[in-house]
């Protein structure tokens, strides 16, 4: 049995084959749909929009957490919280934090007079929801990748920068990050792994709605195949996204190179 | 307790060399007023991030706590983050309904069991590609990796036509098996890592004293490995026990269902949404998991840094 799930692992595009050999129909039919194209593009502002608020945050709080490291076991402890939780629970806790009607956020926008919106069926807020959900979800990883990054950063370049009188900004600017490089490179990476096939939240928290605004290509696969029951059409979307993963790693990997080059 | 403060402490290590390396070198000096001024303003600036951190991560779980104090009605009358007056009726309301019990032992036999099932493969196959030299081992070693490129929504379609073909559906055997699958290759090149670090020396030393290989396994490698074996047993429960995706296609009747599926389906069904009950179980859901990981706390922090590379 378990060599029929390590199998089905392995197998995964020859059982898009169907009895009846359709050829690269499903494919055709796929990159001719309208719906199709749409959570592509849903997809497209979900990776990108989480991979720019994941690193941005993910950066602040590894150089945060870098000067107190070891210290405190608290922050240690709280920065990997969100990783023991499950989606569907993350999902709960972030609906009733952008509740619109009692959500604590709406109530804090209350205070400086701002009337919050209803954040879950908005169209364009919806995916801001969705977003910070998934990098709240994710970021335990990309903090512990990052501040790994920074633990072996060699010394000597941070005394040589000091005695150029680099200060500050400047230094991480010019030293750190670009030392960190490979760290950035990785956690773009997985994040955008997990992002491209992530569907727990999507799903959980609004299920592809309001009116598609969240339909990414994973909640489109899950939608095909066990809502339509269109299993073969569902694997000819899934295949895509892999191959979209692999060929979005290559492209980060070229950049990376690119800016180890130039230093 | 002893085992978490020497972890501190060989983290501090670093942390003090880093420490002088960034204030050690800085051009104002120590005593003057100008520099303490100047530390204090860093020292602030240096926190700002860390209390974000810290309202970033708890404000979800503060929320969802305070919530679930609440009765129904209060919820919307008393936005506060204090309730009024705490109950614990939603706790009482979650803990007595069948299906937080049902899904709750369903969580924990298909937890343990992943747990078990992962440790008693993934133990000795990295055992035997760490100690032994056969033919295609490497190859064997690189093969065992491949589930592991494959996420989990790629597997979603092909597992489910498989249970239905094999009539696997609505098993928590199943549940097990998969999420045992999904385990596996982390957890045996996890191991292997491990298992190669203990000195060939010590198991050659033990053969020579007449222990056989299961006293030698016993007596020498077990005891070595343990904190991987325990790094493993923690990361594979926590996939079991936190699993939405693959339980929602591998399961429909209410009786086999996991407690993530159970937390969906119960933000869907009532007419009126029941924020208290809801946040009840999603903390309830997150305890059980929440009272071992502060328990062993540095192994999930070894093995999600080292489980990174998937």
């Amino acid at each position: 049995m378990l060599y029929g799930v390590w199998q089905s692992l392995f197998r995964r595009e020859t059982l898009a084959s169907d009895p009846e050999f359709v050829g690269f129909l499903n494919y055709t039919e796929m990159f001719s749909s309208d719906s199709f194209w749409h959570s592509f593009n849903r997809t497209a502002i979900f990776v990108f929009g989480s991979l720019i608020v994941g690193t941005t945050l993910g950066l602040l709080f590894a150089f945060a957490l870098f000067r107190v490291v070891g210290r405190l076991r608290f922050l240690r402890a709280v920065t990997v919280a969100p990783y023991i939780i499950s989606n569907v629970a993350a999902a709960v806790m972030f609906r009733i934090l952008f509740n619109s009607q009692f959500g604590v956020l709406n109530e804090f926008l209350s205070w400086f007079g701002i009337d919050g919106p209803s954040w879950l069926a908005d169209q364009g807020l919806a995916m801001l929801v969705v977003i910070f959900t998934q990098v709240w979800t994710d970021l335990p990883l990309t903090i512990l990748l990052l501040l790994g990054g920074l633990m072996t950063i060699d010394k000597s370049y941070l005394d040589a920068s000091l005695v150029d009188g680099a200060t500050g900004w400047t230094r991480a600017r010019h030293i750190t990050i670009p030392l960190l490089a490979p760290q950035i490179l990785i956690s773009t990476v997985w994040l955008s792994y997990s992002t491209l096939t992530g569907l727990g939240v999507v799903l959980a928290l609004t299920g592809g709605g309001p009116l598609r605004a969240t339909q990414t290509m994973a909640m489109e696969m899950y939608t095909v195949a066990f809502r339509n029951l269109e299993f073969n059409q569902a694997l000819a979307i899934a295949t895509f996204i892999l191959v979209l993963n692999a060929l979005l790693t290559l492209g980060y990997v070229a950049i990376g190179r690119r800016y180890e080059y130039e230093q | 307790m002893t085992d978490i403060r020497d972890y501190d402490e060989t983290f501090s290590e670093p942390t003090a060399r880093a420490t002088t390396a960034v204030t050690g070198g800085s051009p104002e000096q120590p005593g003057t007023v100008g520099g303490r001024v100047r530390r204090l303003i860093r020292n602030i600036l240096i926190s700002i991030p860390l209390i974000g951190l810290v309202v970033w991560t708890l404000t979800p779980f503060l929320v969802t706590l305070s919530v679930s104090f609440k009765d129904r009605a209060e919820v919307f009358a008393d936005p506060g983050l204090i309730p009024s007056s705490p109950g614990l009726a939603a706790y009482s309301e979650v803990l007595t309904s069948q299906s937080f019990i049902t899904s709750f032992l369903n969580s924990l036999i298909v937890g343990v069991g992943t747990t078990l099932l992962t440790i008693a493969i993934g133990v000795p196959a990295a055992y035997a590609f760490a100690r032994f030299n056969f033919r295609g081992r490497h190859l064997l070693l690189l093969f065992t990796l491949l589930p592991r490129l494959v996420p989990s929504l790629g597997i979603m379609v092909p597992i489910y036509r498989l249970a239905v073909a094999v009539g696997a559906l609505d098993s928590r055997l199943t549940l097990i098996v998969v999420y045992t699958g999904m385990l596996l290759p982390l957890a045996v090149w996890l191991m292997v890592g491990f298992f190669q670090q203990i000195p060939r020396e010590i198991e050659e030393a033990a053969n020579v004293d007449g222990a056989s290989l299961w006293g030698r396994l016993r007596y020498i490698v077990a005891p070595l490995a343990a904190p991987s074996m325990i790094m493993i047993g923690v990361l594979a429960f926590r996939e079991a026990w936190n699993e939405f995706t693959l339980v929602l296609v591998l399961t429909s009747t209410p009786g086999k269902r996991t407690l993530p599926y159970e937390l969906y389906l119960m933000q869907g069904i009532e007419g009126i949404a029941n924020f208290p009950g809801e946040a009840a179980f999603t903390l309830l859901t997150v305890l059980p998991f929440v009272l071992i990981y502060t328990r062993v706390e540095k192994y999930v922090v070894a093995g999600l840094i080292s489980g990174s590379g998937k």
